[in-house]
């Protein structure tokens, strides 16, 4: 799909995508964001499209993410002596490199322990999944489960995961 | 708004991990689940930015050497943090999964499969210029917004790649990440081992510590776990199979096998007493798996038999059997 396709599926669906991105917690600011948004996916270089209302959605919500991080990151800020630098990349710390390798590993280390303490299954599920890439339809045949068993492993190994995030951000 | 935050934080987790199916497409879904009350856009972000945080890049057990620490950030010095992105919940490496930069993020759905059966054939075409030929049984995971990168997943591709000296062609796969410097390349992923031949200009393999530059003519072979094995060979055989032909110089028939079944899309093994066995030489493909497949047994020397949908290739007294 070219460009000009592309503007004909957000003009076309303007609205939706409004609403979308007011349901998001855009709030005021949701006819700037939707502006900021068709900035990103014209600039963008483009492939090929195959759902052009799919992407839209999906660059809507990456865009509240982005958002969310910034405000999360000036919150943190005024008690946070990394804004000392003044360089700050987005959502990039400036600790130096060789510490955050150390935290970094620790990290998964620790990510890889409670992984393995929910079982064999749900872990090996959830790198398949997560990891790999691999549809639930897929890992379902490949370990001979149903779809809802998948669910329930995904859902239970991402549970752990941001438990394990929380005790960082608390720490 | 009475809800419990624990049963709207499952809900959420059950919408980021819906999205990360290829495909999703169910935001009309989403977005009513957001409107039935403010606070689920609220954890959803959380839970999301969570999610992405997650950096599983093997590549963090095999963290570069540490570097002499960056002068501290107060100093005025030329210090700028690395545009990579952040130790988040991992390594530096970059990834399918972890993108370098949260400024750089890319949609979920930015990132696109696309796929073979056995037997079947397809060519991509690139937004740069750059092609890609998959074999059958192949599957390789593409970016809308960066075509300068593909991973492959399993299967068999050729890389005809449009050099740019500012933004290299990216391939990962088995864990390694091959760089083009002007090129095309064939990769095989297959189980656990990991094959690269080079038929123009230069490839760089890299993987953890280890770093392999193929010019034209080289090859590699990983196996996950090992260290990696060069060799030589042909540049004009490295994708013959796009031709209808395999070309072989000292190749065991376990990996024939693996390449007649893509390549034919009927599955085809090598008996445990023939596996090791090597061939030199070329097979042809034309004339479907029916006469290809009793073809290729002649010419290694061995019975193909069938064996339910597919075909065995075994030593001869054992087919007799």
């Amino acid at each position: 799909m070219t460009v000009g396709g592309l503007e004909a599926v957000f003009l076309a669906n303007r609205d939706t995508l409004l609403r979308f991105l007011r349901a998001r917690g855009a709030g005021d600011a949701a006819e700037d964001l939707l502006h900021e948004l068709w900035l990103r996916v014209s600039g963008a270089q483009a492939g090929p499209i195959a759902e052009p209302l799919s992407y839209l959605y999906a660059t809507a919500n990456n865009l509240m993410l982005d958002r969310h991080r910034s405000t999360t990151r000036a919150q943190r800020r005024d008690h946070d002596w990394s804004d000392a630098a003044g360089s700050t990349v987005a959502g990039v710390s400036d600790t130096p490199s060789a510490e955050r390798v150390l935290i970094g590993r620790e990290r998964l280390r620790r990510a890889e322990a409670a992984l393995a303490a929910l079982g064999e299954r749900p872990a090996a599920v959830f790198r398949r999944f997560r990891i790999d890439g691999v549809s639930q339809r897929e890992i379902a045949e490949e370990f001979g489960i149903s779809l809802s068993a998948v669910e329930k492993d995904l859902q239970k190994a991402y549970r752990a995961m941001i438990e394990l995030r929380r005790q960082d951000d608390a720490g | 708004m009475n809800r419990p935050r624990i049963t709207i934080e499952d809900e959420a987790i059950a919408w980021v991990i819906r999205q990360r199916e290829p495909g999703f497409a169910d935001w009309d879904s989403f977005m009513l689940w957001l409107e039935e009350d403010p606070m689920h856009a609220q954890v959803y972000d959380a839970m999301a930015v969570a999610d992405q945080d997650m950096d599983w890049d093997s590549a963090a057990y095999v963290a570069p050497a540490p570097r002499p620490l960056a002068p501290p950030a107060r100093h005025d010095g030329g210090y700028r943090p690395s545009r990579r992105r952040a130790m988040g919940w991992g390594a530096v490496a970059a990834s399918l999964v972890a993108v370098a930069g949260y400024s750089l993020l890319l949609p979920a759905s930015a990132s696109y499969a696309v796929e073979t059966r056995a037997g079947e054939r397809q060519s991509v075409a690139l937004a740069d210029g750059s092609r890609i030929d998959l074999n059958g049984g192949t599957r390789l995971m593409l970016d809308r917004e960066n075509p300068r990168f593909a991973q492959l997943e399993r299967g068999e591709a050729l890389f005809t790649v449009v050099h740019d000296e500012s933004r290299p062609f990216i391939v990962k796969t088995g864990g390694a990440t091959l760089t083009d410097a002007g090129t095309a390349f064939n990769v095989v992923r297959a189980g656990d081992v990991t094959e690269v031949a080079v038929s123009e200009g230069v490839v760089i393999y890299d993987k953890g510590a280890e770093r392999v530059t193929l010019p034209i003519g080289r090859r590699l072979r990983a196996v996950d776990g090992s260290r990696a094995e060069a060799g030589d060979t042909d540049p004009g055989a490295v994708a013959a199979w796009r031709e209808g032909r395999l070309i072989y110089g000292s190749a065991a028939f376990a990996t024939v096998a693996d390449d007649l079944s893509r390549n034919l899309g009927v599955p085809v093994t090598a008996a445990p007493g023939v596996r090791g066995r090597r061939f030199s030489g070329v097979i042809l493909l034309d004339g479907g798996a029916d006469r290809a497949v009793p073809r290729a047994g002649a010419v290694l020397g061995v019975s193909a038999r069938r064996e339910g949908d597919g075909w065995v290739l075994m030593a001869g007294s054992d087919a007799e059997r």
